[in-house]
């Protein structure tokens, strides 16, 4: 609550009556989330962007905007020498700092939260009044509100997984996460789903004994989609889902981010884990390893 | 009295690491148990090794550099892994050993380095230059894996750190068997030293004229204790404070007589890390806590009581 609190205090900072936000809509804009800029590309501003990160891959049109390095945290030379008359930051410790070096040197930098599937709509928002596409951005906001209400597939979901983030020491992601609550909606139930944190550290006891069906693993979007390397390690061998080879292989590019996408990622997991399933069955194990 | 006393705390600590932990094993299905046999013995034991280990390396190291402060990763190792583990991930080496192969090959080209800058005044190892130069060396190195962090891409690259402070996560039989074949080597080399690393304490001339071979000890001290932290760091990552501690803490027990100074401090440091590894994995179950934390909670309390006793007294 108190970081929903500080977001609406840093819009307010934001929109200081300076004369720039309110009348003028951003012409040249430097966005530093992949997410930020997929939906200024979705709004029809995608123009407008003169200056991404290095991890901004999509729309493919977003690759012949110059780069201006990996954004963590900015490098605000670089980002100046763009000359954008708006910039746009994850809410985030560093990245507040460096929203104050912008405006600082006269650049308008805003700070938007974009953490869950529920803060989709309002980001939409916030960028089509900075552009002055509200119209766009508002149609799109409502299809992203819906995300989140829409009721999952089933109420009680039978298909269980774990995010593997890493694998020594295991980190896995928890219920506080955009990865959690894209599971959930398409009808998976995530085993870490009762630790409040976004991510975790845990022991490998633990992931065995939660027993998932499916290991979940985001891929890097340029490497050919393979089975993780700690799949091959002996200790992981204990995990069930490891022993069969049940992985689901995300490319980070779709299932990492939330963003205008979010809705077909959320479609393809549902895809995945339902022809999977199909899969498993037809591929029963011979003996099923002896269960506790 | 003392002996039997640690032996009952190792093994109250092993047992400790294979009944307890965040899943639920029934103690009627404690043998039978996958979780028990394939994930909690083989990581008690690893941590038993890995303490073990890091408590003789520094023991090793504090006689030889004469230096209390002494702690196996301030040769430069820790910053060597490091480097390893980040250039393995750089460059998508494949395999599941890749890793720890990696930060072991890291760490021994750190030890090749700051063992060349000790010797730079000559043919005589200095103590002095070889902290300057581990911490010279390891810097430098870390300087390298940060500079390699920030330009290079792949966003796993972060994890790296990870890796290097992971702890006992990637225990397996492999791991065990690996540790128990190669430790016993440098364990071997320094428990012989023990005569001469009692001279030692006297100033280098002083042991040189009761008969110590000065520059022969120094050396295979070196190498030994170097080439058991390197093992520890390819398995375990960076734990601190136990090669920190566990000497200090033996030596106010046992004296300052290496023949019993080193296999306490292998068995007290064996136990500590065993310990403190359950109490890692249980305390906040189902989440983990990192177990050089626990290490430090642990060991610096005991080593203020001791101290105070000891000061006392």
């Amino acid at each position: 609550m108190p970081r929903r609190f500080l977001f609406a205090v840093l819009i307010l900072a934001a929109c200081r009556p300076d004369g720039r936000t309110a009348g003028r809509p951003a012409q040249r804009i430097v966005s530093l989330l992949p997410s930020f800029t997929e939906i200024l590309f979705a709004i029809g501003a995608g123009d407008r962007i003169v200056g991404r990160t290095q991890w901004c891959d999509y729309p493919p049109a977003a690759l012949a905007i110059p780069s201006v390095g990996d954004g963590m945290p900015p490098n605000i030379e670089a980002v100046a020498a763009r000359k954008p008359d708006l910039v746009v930051l994850y809410n985030s410790g560093p990245n507040v700092t460096a929203a104050k070096q912008l405006e600082r040197i006269g650049i308008h930098a805003v700070l938007l939260d974009l953490n869950r599937l529920e803060d989709l709509g309002p980001a939409a928002r916030a960028l089509g009044r900075l552009t002055g596409l509200e119209q766009r951005a508002e149609s799109l906001a409502t299809v992203l509100d819906s995300l989140p209400r829409q009721p999952p597939p089933t109420s009680r979901p039978s298909t269980t997984l774990a995010f593997i983030v890493w694998d020594n020491p295991p980190i896995i992601i928890g219920h506080g996460s955009y990865l959690d609550q894209l599971a959930a909606q398409a009808g998976a139930r995530n085993v870490f789903g009762d630790i409040a944190a976004p991510s975790a550290q845990v022991s490998l006891e633990t992931i065995v004994a939660r027993d998932p069906q499916w290991i979940a693993v985001l891929a890097d979007s340029a490497a050919p989609p393979a089975p993780p390397a700690f799949a091959k390690r002996r200790e992981w061998r204990a995990v069930r889902a490891v022993r069969d080879g049940h992985f689901l292989l995300l490319p980070g590019s779709l299932f990492g981010r939330p963003g205008p996408r979010s809705g077909e990622a959320i479609r393809r997991l549902r895809a995945l884990l339902a022809g999977n399933e199909m899969g498993a069955q037809h591929a029963a194990p011979l003996h099923e390893a002896p269960r506790r | 009295m003392r002996w039997t006393l640690l032996v009952v705390v190792a093994v109250l600590a092993l047992i400790a690491g294979v009944v307890l932990g965040p899943a639920a094993v029934p103690l009627s299905e404690l043998l039978r148990s996958d979780i028990v046999w394939n994930l909690r013995a083989p990581r008690a034991l690893l941590a038993f090794l890995v303490g073990g280990s890091l408590g003789v390396a520094g023991a090793g190291l504090q006689a030889l550099v004469r230096n209390p402060l002494a702690d196996p990763f301030l040769l430069g190792l820790s910053g060597g892994a490091g480097l390893g583990a980040v250039v393995a991930i750089a460059l998508h080496l494949p395999g599941p050993w890749a890793l720890p192969i990696a930060a072991f090959v890291g760490a021994l080209a750190a030890l090749g380095l700051v063992y060349r800058l000790g010797l730079i005044g000559g043919a005589s190892l200095d103590p002095r230059i070889l902290l300057l130069g581990g911490v010279a060396i390891g810097a430098f190195a870390a300087a390298i894996t940060t500079a390699i962090v920030s330009l290079a891409d792949a966003a796993e690259l972060r994890n790296a750190f990870l890796w290097l402070w992971g702890g006992l996560s990637g225990a397996s039989w492999d791991s065990v068997l690996l540790v128990a074949l190669y430790a016993p080597i440098p364990l071997a080399v320094l428990l012989a030293a023990s005569r001469p690393l009692d001279l030692l304490a006297l100033g280098e001339e002083s042991a040189g004229y009761l008969g110590a071979d000065v520059e022969a000890v120094k050396r295979r001290v070196y190498l030994a204790a170097s080439l058991l932290t390197a093992a520890a760091v390819a398995v375990s990552g960076v734990i601190g404070f136990v090669g920190l501690v566990v000497p200090h803490i033996s030596r106010l027990v046992w004296g300052h007589r290496h023949r019993s100074l080193l296999p306490a401090a292998f068995v007290g440091g064996g136990a500590l890390l065993a310990f403190a590894d359950t109490l890692a994995r249980t305390v906040v179950a189902p989440r983990e806590l990192p177990v050089g934390v626990v290490t430090a909670l642990i060991g610096v309390p005991v080593f203020a009581l001791l101290l105070r006793r000891w000061t006392i007294a």
